[in-house]
């Protein structure tokens, strides 16, 4: 079956290989090692790629120039900057990706030669290759929806986000089809960070609470949801199911709905609390639970502890009836009381197997956009909400979406989308670091 | 001396038993009135009585959910946009995490990487190219460019779970099937998925649960008033221009019973998968 190949099979024409493979996408295969089936399928693409040069650098010159004013024609004729930008953008990934593949089929090539020398210059039968070729297909057919719905619809946004905060796109000015949009620098960043007296303050204002408000909701949340478990589990309460199904009620009631009744409740005028406590006679003016900019920072605290502290409950309960009894079994013997063996056994085990979901926890709350727009709506106003849309309780969040859907002030909320991608990756990362494939480098 | 013991063994259970009542008086308290809300007379807050179905019960707001509004309609469309989301991501997601569970490839860490960083990003961040997206792709005013964007948008997340539950599942099982001759395809489908089938279960319900009170991106894509989804609508009664408290708890009300039935039978399947990713780690 096998055939004495071209090549030297010590290894010397390594070099040849590459370069034969660079020359034009699966060119080695065909030539040097007859896989004419997957050579055809590296040299189609590349055929594909050229034919498509002069749209690619269409795009990508519209990318750079993004569109020319065009006063004189019907709005839907003019050029739309928006449609350049998003073109420019999935263009450059199209062009990364060839590009890796052109990486890839090189490499191949080289493996192939590799391969080629230890079976001292024999091909692989055709039919093993073809064979192997199916068996190749599977990741990329298996990779393919989950990869291409990620860059089309989680990465493009993103890059796109990225190129809008370095341009001028927002009302009244700069919105397509209308008018076009041009390339800025770091215009915005300036400023946000301080070359804009408003927009900064209610940059750093909103910066601040959404730190204060993820830490704050997070600790609330865990150590309420801890304290209940250790309650229930500790306690010799016999209808123990029933307290613990009670306590799941706000997790199972989605977040809409429970958190626009607790607005309806808190109503300042007409809300049921302030028109129950003061039929009571505890007090005989409203508390106006929702409209003060300080009382109703604590307010949102407290209702989100309310709807999150069963998440954790349940979470710590379960990793509670995991700990082996042996261990509780050993400290009775050593004469440990019961809060000794509570604060040396229970609690460190229980903190230690949930430590990681604090971080997630973490950043779940500093994107928690139900938990603030659904009670508050971001209110009540400050004193820089004429201009910058950011209400007292609004998270950098629930701001992105009033910039984007209200005001149409796109480049800022461009830029915050950045930031909190900058801030929260590294979060990601380490946890990333942490996890079992990672280390133990199975990757 | 036993007495002493068995009085502060008492009195413990009843500082429990206090708090455990205070606590769950907080917790029922706001869902009292969502129910009475729901089914009193009156339209507003203003008009619900500060005593819990004091006013007495009607099923007036039923009525008109269903008479005057497309609730059926809005109720519909969530559906079907629940049921296509929960089936495309079980599909693309649990093939993408066998292939990342099962293979070594080029670039494959890098990607698991990306993933990752990804999957911290809240899609509606990335609105505005979403929607140019779907404007260019015809998905706009659509059902299935929503499926598309919710999909999309978990599939970082999703993917790592899955793929988290797949490390787990030894090789042996798989090989064996391949030693025997057997496809890819037929070693994921026959042996992997079954064995996968709790995490795939927990997958099917988290992504059937959660269009059903997004806000966002149906606000965003869906604009003909056929294809509006529930909580737009149940939205649309709690707005500053008019507040429809009893509509809203009504048609609310609906949705979120059977949620929490569901939620009390599979508490303890939920959160071992749950926390299952971050804490065997």
């Amino acid at each position: 079956m096998s055939t004495v190949g071209i090549l030297a099979s010590d290894g010397s024409n390594r070099q040849k290989v590459v370069l034969t493979a660079t020359l034009f996408m699966g060119l080695a295969h065909i030539i040097y090692f007859r896989q004419y089936l997957k050579g055809a399928i590296y040299a189609l693409l590349e055929v594909i790629f050229i034919i498509f040069i002069p749209t690619i650098v269409r795009r990508i010159s519209s990318l750079i120039i993004l569109g020319e004013p065009q006063p004189d024609l019907p709005i839907m004729q003019r050029d739309n900057s928006m449609f350049m930008l998003i073109d420019g953008v999935i263009t450059i990934i199209i062009i990364a990706i060839f590009f890796v593949i052109y990486y890839l089929s090189v490499k191949d090539a080289t493996h192939e030669y590799h391969d080629y020398c230890i079976n001292h210059g024999e091909y692989k039968s055709n039919r093993s290759s073809f064979a192997n070729l199916l068996g190749k297909a599977f990741p990329v057919v298996g990779l393919a929806p989950s990869i291409g719905l990620v860059v089309f619809f989680v990465l493009v946004p993103l890059l796109f986000s990225a190129a809008v905060a370095f341009t001028n796109y927002a009302s009244p000015g700069h919105i397509p089809p209308g008018n076009t949009v041009d390339w800025v620098g770091s215009e915005n960043f300036t400023s946000l960070f301080g070359g804009s007296s408003e927009w900064t303050s209610a940059f750093i204002r909103v910066a601040i609470w959404t730190l204060t408000w993820a830490t704050a909701a997070t600790v609330t949340c865990y150590f309420g949801g801890l304290l209940m478990a250790v309650v229930l589990h500790e306690s010799k309460i016999l209808i123990k199911p029933f307290f613990r199904t009670i306590f799941i009620l706000p997790y199972a009631v989605p977040a809409v709905v429970s958190m626009l009744v607790w607005q309806n409740l808190l109503n300042g005028t007409f809300g049921i609390i302030n028109r129950t406590l003061i039929e009571i006679g505890v007090m005989s003016t409203p508390i106006p639970w929702l409209s003060d900019a300080s009382l109703v920072k604590f307010v949102v605290v407290a209702i989100n502890l309310w709807a999150g502290f069963p998440y954790f409950m349940l979470l710590s309960m379960g990793t509670m009836t995991a700990i082996s009894a042996d261990v509780y079994e050993a400290a009775k013997i050593d004469g440990a009381s019961k809060f000794q063996v509570f604060r040396r056994i229970s609690l460190p085990l229980v903190l230690y197997q949930t430590m990681p979901l604090i971080i997630m926890s973490f950043t779940h709350n500093v994107n928690n956009f139900g938990a603030i727009f659904f009670l508050t709506g971001g209110g009540p106003t400050a004193a820089d909400s004429t201009t910058s849309g950011a209400g007292a309780t609004d998270i950098l969040v629930t701001w992105i979406y009033k910039l984007t859907i209200n005001l149409q002030q796109y480049k800022y909320a461009a830029v915050i989308a950045v930031l909190i991608f900058v801030v929260l990756a590294p979060f990601a990362i380490w946890n990333f670091s942490r996890t079992k494939s990672y280390r133990e480098g199975e990757l | 001396m036993s007495k002493i013991k068995n009085f502060y063994r008492y009195l413990n259970t009843t500082i429990v038993m206090i708090f455990l009542c205070a606590i769950t008086f907080l917790v029922i308290y706001p869902l009292v009135y969502t129910v009475s809300g729901a089914l009193s007379p009156g339209r507003t807050m203003a008009t619900l009585n500060i005593v819990p179905f004091a006013n007495g019960i009607t099923f007036e707001h039923y009525t008109y959910l269903f008479t005057t509004t497309p609730y059926w309609s809005w109720f519909r469309n969530t559906f079907v946009i629940a049921i296509s989301t929960s089936a495309m991501t079980i599909l693309v997601a649990s093939m993408g995490a066998y292939v990342f569970s099962r293979f070594r490839f080029p670039v494959k860490k890098q990607m698991l990487m990306a993933l990752l960083v990804l999957q911290i990003f809240p899609s509606f961040v990335g609105m505005v190219a979403i929607y140019v997206i779907l404007l260019r792709i015809g998905g706009l005013d659509t059902l299935w460019g929503l499926v598309l964007i919710y999909v999309a948008g978990n599939v970082p997340y999703n993917v790592w779970l899955v793929k988290s539950y797949m490390d787990t599942i030894p090789r042996a099982l798989d090989e064996a099937a391949r030693i025997d001759g057997a496809s890819h395809f037929r070693t994921f489908s026959t042996i992997i998925l079954p064995v996968a089938k709790p995490i795939i279960t927990f997958l099917a319900i988290v992504s059937f649960t959660a269009p059903w009170m997004d806000f966002i991106f149906p606000k965003l894509v869906l604009r003909s008033a056929d294809k509006q989804t529930l909580a737009i609508g149940l939205f649309n009664f709690v707005t500053d221009r008019k507040n429809e408290f009893s509509n809203f708890t009504a048609g609310a009300l609906l949705v979120a019973i059977p949620f929490v039935i569901f939620f009390i039978i599979t508490q303890n399947i939920l959160v071992t998968s749950m926390s299952g990713s971050a804490v065997k780690e």
